[in-house]
């Protein structure tokens, strides 16, 4: 049974099936995932039986360590997609990141959803951009603990990630605008939280929002910014450098604000505090990553050594006709 | 003339173009008459990788960035990793010369195909500035080079069944050529390997995940899946050299397909993903 599984003919079998299962899921989200699977299975096993029973493999340290790499890569992989998230969130300037605001885009279902622990501060950011809008670095600027605790300042990127318990928070090209407002009721208590206008350049043409305030009538807001988007020339995306009027418009009424200025609306007041920016960042979050790069290169040098030991001592340049690759022959499960 | 002064690159290109054009004809001419001025046709090969290193320099100098982005980017620098792969085997591996006949026109090829496309450039996008792009590049190219020479002999097996036989009886016998020929597709398979995991480790970096199967992903698994099966293929069963070589031929034209088809869906390589 243990030969039969460690043919080399199911091998190849599998690695038809596998190539068939990775066309029909091109390009289809919604393929079903053990068209992938299956053949991952198959070869999984065929492999490992091939380990077992095959001196062709397993007396061959190379070699071995190539197949047992291969087998360590799909359990490490099958892994990660049980445990995976993947995810976005977008966090306000001077704001601490809230588990709550995190859009689960998919998960494993043995993800331990581990985002209470989580903890840090969104700082400004600034991102370049190139003529025709052309989106370069991006450098956000947040507080986050350390080893020991301490929030400490680290910069997050696009290929810079900020990483906290196991999540990797990439920023993305999707931020922008959020002004600061403060909403001072007739009765009650006044409460103090940003808008996020859409993503800036992406829709500067469009930066509104609405929002009702608790005991209030539904508030719509422009934002209108003083610095027209420049698309001809390089720039810099930086808060210090953006300013902008609030236009709020609410029971028919419409009022322009300047950062500090309050304007009485149905139900309470409204202050304009200041303009702020947001930041919406990729989560991922799959802890086998560094050991799928351990094994994925162990399996590669394996392989590297077991063609050097088995080919490279009679190179073809000096055997000339006789260069033969017929060492190999029989190395493999059959 | 607008064109020249907006692709300073240009002529330099041309130039390394047509100088890949004499180098292929000195081979073909020199392997058909038996009498293979190989010191000429290596210095005329180092003469157009001097050209095209030039003109890859111009276009670096004039774009700010390496040649990662378009098709035309592809090309250039497959152009002169093709050539500094074939050169080095050409110098090192006397055996391999006569499959001038096939490499350099494929290498001509390419060079004609940039001809015919704009030279337009863009900005790199910050993903792209790592020096795990730099390691995928490298070792694509390693891995298309080492397989481009598995193809030369690859090719000589099937012109010695034409009137061209003649032309090779001095190589040695086929059984011969298909060892050497499989020996480099093992290399082959360790570059295409690594070129798989540093991609994944920038693709990790640049967008946050390490494999999403996109088009470029996709056919670089595919072409991996294809040689490991040819070599297991190769290594349990008597396969002919025939059969090996169509094989071969197979897994190159999958790798063909990646580098230089794909751009065609996606317009830039992981462009979906920029």
């Amino acid at each position: 049974m243990l030969r039969l599984l460690s043919s080399v003919r199911l091998t190849l079998v599998g690695m038809a099936l596998l190539c068939a299962g990775v066309l029909l899921s091109y390009n289809r989200p919604a393929a079903p995932l053990w068209w992938l699977v299956a053949p991952l299975g198959l070869l999984a096993v065929n492999l490992l039986a091939a380990i077992a029973v095959n001196p062709g493999i397993n007396r061959q340290g190379g070699l071995l360590v190539f197949h047992l790499a291969l087998l360590g890569i799909v359990v490490l992989a099958a892994v990660g997609r049980l445990v995976h998230l993947d995810g976005v969130v977008e966090v306000t300037e001077d704001s601490a990141f809230l588990p709550g605001d995190v859009q689960v885009l998919a998960k494993g279902p043995l993800h331990p959803m581990g985002f209470s622990k989580v903890f840090f501060v969104q700082g400004p950011f600034t991102v370049d951009y190139g003529p025709e809008l052309s989106r370069s670095t991006t450098r956000s600027q947040v507080l986050a603990p350390d080893g020991a605790g301490r929030l400490v300042p680290m910069v997050v990127g696009d290929d810079h990630p900020l990483i906290l318990h196991g999540y990797r928070f990439y920023t993305s090209s999707n931020k922008g605008f959020a002004p600061l407002l403060t909403w001072i009721p007739e009765h009650g208590k006044p409460v103090t939280g940003a808008i996020h206008m859409p993503s800036y350049p992406l829709f500067d043409w469009k930066q509104d929002n609405r929002w009702t305030p608790p005991g209030g009538a539904e508030i719509r807001f422009w934002l209108r910014l003083k610095t027209p988007l420049r698309a001809d020339a390089a720039w810099t995306m930086d808060r210090k450098d953006s300013s902008g009027v609030l236009i709020v418009s609410s029971g028919g009424r419409r009022i322009e604000l300047k950062p500090g200025q309050t304007a009485r609306l149905e139900g309470g007041s409204l202050r304009f505090d200041e303009l702020r920016t947001w930041m919406g960042y990729k989560i991922f979050y799959d802890p086998t990553l560094p050991w799928l790069f351990v094994v994925a290169v162990a399996g590669v040098g394996g392989l590297a050594w077991h063609f050097w030991r088995r080919l490279g001592s009679s190179g073809p340049e000096r055997t000339g006709r006789a260069a033969g690759f017929s060492a190999g022959h029989g190395a493999l499960h059959t | 003339m607008n064109a020249l002064a907006r692709a300073p690159e240009l002529p330099w290109i041309w130039m390394a173009v047509a100088a890949y054009a004499v180098t292929a004809g000195v081979a073909v001419a020199g392997v058909a008459r038996g009498q293979q001025r190989e010191k000429v046709v290596l210095g005329m090969l180092l003469t157009a990788l001097v050209l095209v290193s030039v003109g890859i320099a111009a276009r670096w100098a004039r774009t700010g960035h390496g040649p990662f982005l378009n098709m035309f980017e592809i090309l250039l620098s497959n152009l002169f990793s093709l050539g500094v792969v074939y050169a080095f085997a050409y110098w090192r591996l006397p055996v391999l010369r006569p499959t001038s006949v096939v490499v350099l026109p494929v290498i001509l090829l390419l060079g004609l195909w940039l001809l015919v496309l704009r030279p337009a450039g863009g900005p790199l996008p910050p993903t792209y500035d790592t020096p795990w792009l730099w390691a995928h590049v490298a070792m694509g190219k390693v891995f298309l080079g080492t397989c481009l020479l598995a193809v030369g002999l690859a090719g000589v097996m099937w012109l010695r069944r034409t009137r061209l036989s003649a032309w090779f009886r001095d190589m040695p016998p086929d059984v011969s050529l298909d060892a050497l020929a499989w020996r480099i597709m093992t290399l082959a398979l360790v570059f295409e390997s690594l070129m798989l995991i540093a991609g994944a480790v920038w693709a990790q970096g640049a967008w946050g995940r390490y494999w999403a199967w996109d088009p470029l992903e996709t056919w670089a698994f595919v072409t991996w899946l294809a040689l490991a099966a040819a070599l297991h293929l190769r290594l349990s069963y008597p396969i002919s050299p025939r059969l090996g070589a169509l094989m071969i031929l197979g897994v190159f034209v999958l790798a063909f397909l990646t580098f230089f088809g794909v751009p065609f869906v996606s317009m830039a390589p992981h462009k979906g993903m920029i």
